[in-house]
């Protein structure tokens, strides 16, 4: 047979085959529909075990057969209450087995199953769960490491922040936004371990960044120093400056008006953006002049955030907005005509 | 045999070669995507429960802004934007342009939601046509109402680029309806990779057939109508095989202008959308492209399968051969504006992949597949050709076809499970079949009409009905 007669019989194969696996798939569907049926079945069985309404009541021996069933209907309504209930699903799903059962999951199930199981593993806090999220930081796949570290630091049992960020690889191979979150778990147990990534000289900025936004929230003005000492000495161009700033604007704490000060000179328009927005939040009012040499930036984001900070500094800011909306040079008088308009202040 | 007839069946067999290498290069192309959104669907996180996504990226995500332009809306505006309203999202904006409507769709919007005249400082980066007036309640913040005078859907969208001031913005049409969670799930590459990615596009699905609530779809049903019937088959093998595949290879250069969160900073540095062109989704993403790459700067281009938005698929012949053609139309203007990028190793994957398929599928493809169509059985018939040429054209037009179709709905099934019933799956797997004999060749013929439209010129995108989505 020639090349052309082959590519016809292959085709032919190849369709023929991608029928039949359709069919075969058809006909587990069909099936599947049917399982369902009692699959739904079972659940309404399950659920009074799970709210602890049956509890010596149920068919353990059932129970294991639905062992599968039974940890995602767990992890489903554990997720779904909070407090005392989430509690007693918590209790009710570790007598019967969950816990066993997402453990099993953990370590041999495919990346999204270890995924889902490293997540709901968080849920309890027995010694073996525990273990074995520790064991599963080691996993092949970045996403399931994560979500350990996430499930143990929400529990209160992640190991030091140092070797997390090591074996996390946060700040080279791992970037999630997820990562805040994480330090913000670790920062309610120890938040020096936090700390001490915002001090420490072997991490990254992209690592002290995200530390610090942890701990933006915690009121702890002794970090203002800290911060606003990165934002002096950092390399003009470093991503983490807005970070860093934004930061001392959660604070918002005088003590970081030197470093505001000097972001606002910034080359870069997010640096200058990232700055004006913090002078208004910490309420910055000697640098109310230089905000108003701002709303003629070239860049509209840094004249945006130059008029809102001018606003969130009271009065002060208010007449200048006011004077320089009648200077009629542009493109500062557009900003601050449109500012005072939109907020109704004219 | 004299020298001519010996010419002419070297000529033939010429012709013939050409035909067969270009429908196994794009059936070559085909096959490998499938394995590519295989690959991509079996490492893909798990598809979470709304409650879920919320408690895991609620306190992280970036605030995003919903453009929705609309033009002669009347009919469906009130229902599309309390639906956009209802997102659920942590940090949203719905900003509604109307781009110059002629019928009472600004007044329905100002009556139904108690908007009155405001003003707003906004950006004037990118350019479009002068905005008439901004108009926003009290009663419901995340909303603002543009009034613009009329400049098309690409000059609607810079307007609401200029306006919306969060860090994302994402484009729909006023017509698309989303699902609750839409932006949650799109968002997050964004929140796993917030440094590196630029813009993510997700699965459309098309409505026709389903049960429509309040801007809901409430169930999933398969349509009665043919013609939308084979564009669900079309739109999986798009979406869930195509656009997977070239997102996971990094070459994507479509995101649909039905649903696509893009990062804005970038998109005002590239001028925002081309005005002149129906293929505005495409030429952003190609332009993204172009400037991430010349800059040397790293960045993604990533695509969710999750289904995150519903579309009414246009289920009379006329409307779908101009869509179509539009559509090719669209491709060609992209192309060839930036037809510098092709193979350009400046361009890397982009250039030699991405651009790569470009040339195979919609701009060599159509030509030679339609004049495959006439000329291998002809010069079969005449005695040009041996007949061993007739079933390769067969298999790279119909079999090859019907294997790429049913193994997306494969795919589908296997991984995502999204259709009800096994009767539902039974009814695809034959449209599959069915599609490859008839179908396939109509379209090849309105992408042909898109490509005479391309020549000529033509601008604007022809009259496209809307009878509004069938509510229960």
């Amino acid at each position: 047979m020639s090349a052309l007669g082959e590519l016809w019989l292959v085709s032919l194969v190849l369709s023929a085959v991608a029928v039949l696996i359709m069919m075969g798939l058809v006909i587990a569907r069909w099936i599947g529909v049917r399982r369902g049926r009692s699959r739904e079945a079972e659940r309404r069985r399950l659920i009074p075990l799970l709210l602890g309404i049956e509890r010596s009541g149920g068919d353990y021996g059932q129970v294991e057969k639905a062992a599968d069933l039974l940890a995602d209907l767990a992890t489903e309504l554990i997720e779904m209450v909070r407090g005392e209930d989430k509690e007693a699903f918590i209790e009710s799903a570790t007598r019967l087995g969950v816990p066993e059962r997402l453990q099993h999951r953990l370590d041999r199930g495919s990346p999204r199953v270890r995924l889902a199981a490293a997540e709901a593993l968080g849920f309890f806090e027995d010694e073996k769960s525990i273990a074995r999220l520790r064991g599963a930081l080691d996993d092949p796949n970045p996403d399931v490491r994560l979500a350990a570290a996430i499930s143990l630091a929400s529990a209160g049992h992640a190991p030091p922040a140092v070797e997390l960020v090591e074996k996390l690889g946060i700040g080279t191979r791992e970037n999630s936004a997820l990562v805040v979150g994480l330090f913000r778990d670790i920062a309610v147990k120890h938040p020096d371990e936090i700390r001490g990534l915002i001090e420490s000289e072997q991490v990254n900025g992209r690592v002290k960044a995200a530390a610090i936004e942890a701990l933006s929230a915690s009121g702890d003005y002794s970090l203002v120093p800290l911060v606003a000492n990165l934002v002096l000495a950092a390399d003009p161009d470093a991503e983490e400056l807005p970070r860093y700033l934004r930061a001392l604007g959660d604070f918002g704490h005088p003590a970081a008006a030197r470093a505001v000060h000097h972001a606002l000179g910034s080359k870069l328009w997010w640096v200058r953006s990232a700055a004006a927005e913090a002078a208004g939040r910490i309420g910055l009012n000697d640098v109310a002049e230089r905000l108003r040499t701002l709303l003629s930036d070239p860049v509209w984001w840094v004249r945006f955030r130059a008029a809102e900070a001018l606003i969130r500094l009271g009065d002060e800011g208010r007449e200048l907005l006011i004077a320089t909306a009648e200077s009629g040079s542009e493109p500062a008088c557009s900003a601050a005509r449109l500012t005072l308009a939109e907020r109704g202040l004219v | 045999m004299n020298d001519w007839q010996s010419l002419a069946i070297d000529a033939a067999s010429v012709v013939a070669w050409i035909v067969i290498v270009t429908g196994l290069a794009q059936t070559a192309f085909y096959v490998v995507q499938l394995v590519y959104a295989g690959i991509a669907l079996a490492v893909r996180p798990p598809v979470a429960r709304a409650s879920l996504l919320w408690r895991r990226y609620a306190s992280h995500t970036p605030p995003i802004a919903v453009l929705a332009p609309a033009y002669n809306e009347e009919v469906t505006i009130v229902e599309s934007v309390t639906s956009l309203l209802a997102l659920h999202y942590p940090d949203f904006e719905v900003i509604v342009i109307n781009d110059g409507s002629k019928d009472g769709t600004l007044r329905q919007m100002i009556d139904s939601f108690g908007l009155a005249q405001v003003e707003r400082f906004y950006d004037l980066s990118v350019q479009h046509n002068p905005i008439r007036g901004l108009y926003a309640s009290p009663r419901i913040p995340r909303l603002l109402v543009v009034d613009k005078e009329n400049g098309g859907k690409s000059d609607a969208l810079n307007a609401g680029i200029n306006v919306a001031r969060s860090p994302l913005f994402c484009s729909i049409d006023a017509d698309s309806l989303l699902e609750s969670d839409a932006l949650l799930r799109a968002v997050r590459p964004f929140v796993e990779e917030p440094t590196l990615t630029i813009a993510v596009g997700g699965t459309i699905r098309i409505a026709n057939g389903s049960t429509i609530a309040a801007g809901r779809v409430l169930e999933v049903k398969l349509p009665r109508n043919f013609l939308a019937l084979v564009q669900i088959v079309e739109y999986l093998r798009a979406f869930l095989m195509a656009r997977l595949a070239l997102s996971r290879m990094q070459v994507l250069t479509v995101i649909s202008g039905a649903f696509g969160l893009f990062r804005r900073q970038l998109v005002v540095e590239v001028g925002g959308y081309s005005h002149g062109t129906v293929g505005e989704d495409m030429e952003l993403v190609v332009k993204l492209h172009r400037h991430m790459r010349d800059r040397k700067l790293p960045y993604r281009v990533d695509f969710i399968p999750e289904p995150v938005c519903w579309t009414e698929a246009p289920d009379t012949w006329t409307i779908l051969g101009r869509q179509r053609a539009r559509w090719q139309r669209g491709a060609l203007e992209t192309f060839f504006k930036h037809r510098d990028m092709l193979f350009n190793p400046r361009y890397g994957r982009i250039g030699f992949v991405g651009f790569g398929q470009v040339l195979i599928v919609d701009v060599v493809g159509p030509i030679v597949e339609v004049l495959g169509y006439f000329l291998m059985p002809l010069l079969w018939a005449v005695g040009l050709l041996a007949v061993d040429y007739l079933f390769a054209f067969l298999a790279i037009t119909f079999t090859f076809g019907i294997f790429v179709s049913v193994a997306s709905l494969i795919l589908e099934e296997v991984e995502l499970r999204r259709f009800g019933s096994a009767h539902d799956l039974v009814v695809l797997m034959l449209i599959s079949i069915v599609e490859n004999f008839g179908y396939r060749q109509i379209t090849n013929f309105w992408r042909l009409r898109g490509f005479w439209e391309f020549l000529r010129k033509k601008q604007g995108w022809g009259q496209m009905t809307r009878k509004g989505f069938k509510t229960s």
